[in-house]
């Protein structure tokens, strides 16, 4: 197909070969100018951290991506379930729906101290701020969806007898996937942020509190090490979604043709 | 015209029902918000005719279009289609609207196939038609491209197909070709009335086009504006089958002045 989307290496090329050219003149600078690995390690160090010790990096690096994951997948049944009821409920709508919008304002990761004072240091603390910290832009992207329903195209099925339920399965849904995937995609980078922010709070474990152990110990180049780990690891995530976005809506080939569609 | 061998794919078309008309609107009267939009207008249509409401856009003809398909409600009168007042969307009618409206995210003929899905009507065995009814408009070889991949003239006999799936007899029409460039709006006429030769579904054509609205009808309402009330009322007896090329005949424009004569007369009222 002519109109298909440019695939992810095409997208890719050249932010990679930025990339490499910044990595190229980081490592020059730092053996140039002498500086120590303590306040800046060169990228090779970096590199040769994660070869060596990615047993340590991997074992802090699985309980956070399974939090994070965890989290996530909670924000995202969440999200959905709280937007299908504000779409159908004309009280949580009224009601609710503000309430969401505005509560955005709180910055959710300074609620992590007292998620600690209620749940303690475990889990089930980080778990609840990835879950908080990604519900938000979910239910809101999600909701947005639901309601982008084009009237024509609603008045067309009440024509012809659907029902809400028809409305909704056949209708609704299809036209909030974008909408929906939007809000997966702002939610999973948040909910990994979450489950950081609360192993720096107070954990035993996992990449959050590695980074702050190393920095304890001003081992920097660990400490670079576990932000990349943890960075790719994000990157992964998010691609996956993408991927995901392009397999499932298969109809939408760019934005201009939908808007040329739309008519 | 050969005889029309599709004609039995529409075992409940047209004249098979006992009662005289197919709709029938009795003194309907619409106020938005107290602005009058329609008064006392009554109208009768017959099985298996083509009944054009012509007027100015925002007249009100679409409101009592939308009326007929039972979304929208008179303030008072009576719309009564086979012989019961229609107090919502109705099985036996199929609307084509201004724009295809097709979803995306469907084929065609999963579009064509969509009120079969709400009538929860099984689908597999309705596949056969919704293929028979794409061929007798030449879509047959893009009935599993999407929408986006059609031309606009292409989508909207899609969307005409998508109305006839249900075998209704009511056709319901809400300027179905306005938002297409002329000639694209020539051919799909010439095509409407194959397809309804060969269906003889009772038609009511809403239309802002006087040449659009005498070439299809056998009758012509002309609507003023607001309230929107019938002024006009005109028999169109010209033969059918009927040919593009009816258009440049003198026959065909003495209709076509009259419609306009009696559409200027309500504007200086």
């Amino acid at each position: 197909m002519k109109d298909r989307r440019p695939s992810l290496f095409d997208v890719a090329r050249w932010p990679i070969a930025f990339v490499a050219f910044l990595l190229l003149a980081w490592e020059g600078a730092v053996r140039y100018l002498g500086i120590r690995s303590i306040v800046l390690p060169p990228p090779s160090e970096i590199a040769v951290v994660i070869a060596t010790r990615y047993d340590l990096l991997l074992t802090h690096l699985w309980p956070s991506l399974y939090l994070t994951i965890s989290g996530f997948a909670l924000s995202v049944v969440g999200g959905i379930v709280v937007a299908v009821l504000i779409t159908y409920s004309e009280v949580l709508r009224r009601g609710l729906y503000p309430v969401i919008v505005v509560s955005q304002i709180v910055p959710k990761i300074s609620i992590a101290p007292l998620f600690i004072v209620w749940f303690g240091t475990g889990t089930v603390s980080s778990l609840l701020l990835a879950f908080l910290i990604g519900f938000f832009p979910m239910a809101i992207n999600s909701a947005m969806g639901f309601q982008s329903i084009d009237e024509e195209i609603h008045k067309m099925a009440r024509t012809f007898m659907a029902s809400r339920w028809q409305v909704f399965w056949k209708i609704r849904l299809p036209t909030a996937l974008p909408h929906i995937f939007s809000g997966m995609k702002i939610s999973v980078t948040l909910a990994i942020i979450g489950v950081i922010v609360s192993e720096f709070v107070a954990s035993q474990e996992g990449i959050g509190y590695l980074i702050k152990l190393a920095g304890g110990l001003l081992d920097t180049p660990l400490m670079m090490a576990a932000i990349v780990v943890l960075s790719m690891s994000g990157l992964v995530l998010y691609w996956i979604i993408e991927l995901a976005e392009r397999r499932t809506i298969y109809w939408r080939a760019t934005v201009e043709n939908l808007a040329e569609s739309g008519g | 015209m050969k005889p029309d061998t599709r004609l039995k794919l529409d075992a409940r078309s047209a004249h098979e029902a006992g009662d005289l008309n197919a709709v029938r609107l009795c003194c309907i009267k619409k106020v938005f918000d107290e602005l009058e939009a329609i008064r006392n207008v009554s109208l009768d249509v017959a099985h298996g005719e083509f009944v054009s409401l012509l007027g100015p856009s925002g007249c009100g003809k679409s409101t009592l279009l939308m009326m007929i398909a039972g979304l929208l409600f008179p303030t008072s009168g009576e719309v009564i289609l086979a012989n019961a007042p229609v107090r919502g969307p109705q099985r036996d009618v199929g609307v084509v609207f201004q724009n295809p409206v097709l979803l995306p995210w469907r084929s065609v003929i999963d579009n064509v196939l969509l009120p079969i899905e709400f009538l929860r009507l099984p689908v597999e065995e309705h596949r056969a038609r919704a293929v028979e009814l794409l061929k007798m408009v030449k879509l047959e070889e893009f009935a599993d491209a999407l929408p986006r991949q059609l031309s606009g003239g292409m989508r909207q006999r899609a969307s005409l197909c998508r109305a006839l799936i249900h075998d209704p007899g009511i056709l319901l029409m809400d300027e179905p070709f306005s938002a297409l460039d002329a000639i694209t709006r020539d051919e799909l006429a010439v095509e409407l009335l194959r397809v309804w030769q060969a269906t003889r579904k009772t038609v009511i054509f809403v239309t802002h086009s006087i040449r659009e609205a005498a070439f299809l009808s056998d009758r012509v309402l002309t609507m003023g504006r607001r309230p929107a009330t019938v002024i006009d009322e005109v028999h169109i007896d010209l033969p059918r089958p009927r040919h593009i090329g009816i258009t440049e005949e003198d026959s065909f424009n003495k209709y076509v002045r009259h419609l306009r004569k009696s559409i200027e007369t309500s504007h200086e009222g």
